[in-house]
């Protein structure tokens, strides 16, 4: 009953969380209506960057920083309750939304391509396999972060830091491609930073088995990184409320 | 110092506690103490007030031994666990000042919901939660959104939240916020029939005419240190001589009712804190030679909230 009401808290906790799923596959189901999409748009890239990029970070909004900053949590952690469970029935809960949402996404998806023949669907189950890897990773972290920072801000944080990320690696890159610098940083990137590179050379299959297994590995144990972090902040915090 | 200790092994027991809030921007420069070097412990079965005025450290007490927060120095236990442990979570329950709960579930659900992290089965919060909604007379909005709550009716969602599994130890701050008089009535049932059930509960108000009438005990904190009174202190101290006098004719001073204390002198009234009634006569007699007209004389028993003001002067100076 303690996973099965925290788990499904993640889903109640917030109006917008069913919002944004309903929102999210209208849009799928409303690009097929308008023509710009390419014959040769692969849908599951399309589903890689909104399902299992953006969408864990709207969705573990304020997973923790509304509970701390209201002082919910107060109530919550003088139960008999470990944060370690705590914490893993939260992201069990996300974790559980991302792999519903993707499935009713690929199902959506692949209806509506075979029925318009818009864009095209290939490898779009290890697309999909790849989407909830990220997207896990990407929930991780992001939950791992609300447990410091207060109300929503993990989730803008996390997009303007990817943002930042992504735009100073395009330009060391750019600018000075065999700096070392930019090696240790593009490295730092690809094996610290949740999975995304790695993740779609797994779902294009331009890898061999063992490589995509270790991608898969990799994928989790970042994770389970994030998640211990988090587990760990959650158990040292203090949870503080101004008063007498 | 203990507080009415009935069992052998204290169920909240703080050693040299102290707590100083530092940012981590300013870190030593802007440290507040909140708490200094606190030993204290509290038996099983007491009904304790938590007393002081405003910034005194009552929500940081509670907070400590609630585990929320950690102490800078000193260590905590309660039950013989340490504040924080899951053991220690087992045996209390904390109603925070302003209780904040998920503003689109119903009270029946907040309260299975919170059953269900005390790890109980689906029939065991089923029926605990139908016993807490009539215990705390909130069964006919069982289905309504806390969203639309008053405060008062969060209140006692929260003390129904605090009740769940029965707590051996019970810390609330600030309970009666909101609750109208026949919720402040229900609130000091509820207490009193924990109490009598061998629970400790520790209770932060304000309302000092509240908490006397359920607290057999009383901690007084000022300025982060604890100055405790309870029921023998305040009828050794907490008694008070009036007497009455002629317009004008007031002459007294304090070195006059030594080793007694001039609380308060005016026109036509001396107010004088004595032991007990053997001492009225002497005072009495010591008044009287000053040259004093007494028209009436009369023992009072100190309040809590004379007791309170008295003690805040008495910190004050």
């Amino acid at each position: 009953m303690k996973a099965y009401e925290l788990i499904m808290e993640t889903l109640l906790r917030k109006t917008f969380i069913r919002v944004i799923h309903m929102a999210w596959l209208g849009t799928y189901a409303a690009i097929f209506l308008i023509p710009w999409p390419p014959e040769l748009w692969n849908w599951g890239a399309f589903l890689f960057g909104w399902s299992g990029c953006l969408l864990p970070l709207l969705l573990s909004a304020g997973i923790f920083g509304d509970d701390i900053a209201s002082g919910r949590i107060s109530l919550l952690v003088t139960k008999p309750i470990r944060p370690g469970h705590l914490y893993l029935y939260r992201w069990l809960g996300l974790s559980l939304q991302g792999a519903v949402h993707l499935s009713v996404a690929g199902a959506l998806i692949f209806g509506l391509h075979r029925f318009t023949g818009r864009g095209n669907t290939e490898h779009l189950a290890i697309w999909l396999l790849a989407s909830w890897l990220v997207f896990n990773t990407w929930v991780a972290l992001s939950t791992s972060l609300s447990v410091v920072v207060k109300r929503e801000h993990n989730a803008m944080l996390l997009v303007l830091g990817a943002g930042i990320v992504a735009l100073a690696l395009s330009l060391l890159v750019g600018f000075f491609p065999e700096s070392g610098g930019t090696k240790v940083f593009e490295g730092f990137v690809r094996w610290a930073c949740p999975p995304v590179e790695l993740l779609v050379e797994l779902a294009r299959t331009e890898q061999s088995l063992w490589e995509s297994l270790g991608d898969v590995g990799h994928s989790a144990m970042l994770t389970v990184f994030y998640g211990v972090l988090g587990i760990i902040l959650l158990g040292r915090r203090e949870y503080k409320r101004t008063g007498d | 110092m203990d507080c009415a200790s009935n069992t052998m092994t204290p169920l909240i027991e703080c050693r040299k506690v102290t707590k100083t809030y530092r940012s981590v921007w300013t870190g030593r420069s802007q440290a507040v103490c909140a708490l200094r070097d606190v030993s204290l412990e509290v038996g099983t079965g007491t009904i304790v007030g938590l007393i002081g005025p405003n910034g005194a450290g009552k929500t940081t007490f509670l907070s400590l031994i609630s585990g929320l927060i950690h102490p800078s120095e000193g260590h905590i236990r309660v039950g013989g666990h340490p504040a924080r442990s899951v053991q220690a979570r087992r045996l209390l329950a904390y109603v925070p000042e302003s209780p904040v709960f998920l503003a689109r579930y119903s009270a029946r659900a907040v309260l299975r919901y919170h059953a269900a992290l005390h790890g109980l089965s689906r029939r065991e919060i089923g029926a605990e939660t139908e016993r807490l909604l009539q215990q705390v007379k909130l069964e006919e909005y069982a289905r309504r959104t806390v969203g639309g709550f008053s405060q008062g009716m969060r209140q006692r969602l929260a003390l129904a939240v605090a009740l769940i599994n029965k707590p051996k130890l019970l810390l609330l701050d600030e309970p009666s916020n909101g609750l109208d008089p026949i919720g402040v009535i229900e609130l000091r049932r509820v207490l009193t029939e924990l109490g009598q059930s061998g629970a400790t509960v520790v209770v932060s108000s304000h309302r000092l005419g509240e908490l006397e009438k359920m607290t057999s005990d009383y901690i007084f904190l000022d300025k982060g240190r604890i100055v405790r009174f309870g029921e023998e202190t305040a009828s050794e101290q907490g008694r008070c001589l009036r007497v009455e006098c002629l317009p004008g004719e007031v002459a007294i001073t304090e070195e006059l009712v030594t080793p007694h204390r001039l609380l308060e002198t005016s026109e036509t009234r001396i107010r004088i804190a004595v032991h007990g009634i053997e001492d009225v006569p002497e005072v009495v007699r010591r008044v009287v030679e000053a040259g004093t007209r007494i028209t009436s004389v009369a023992l009072e028993t100190e309040d809590m909230e004379q007791a309170f003001v008295r003690l805040c002067q008495e910190r004050a100076s």
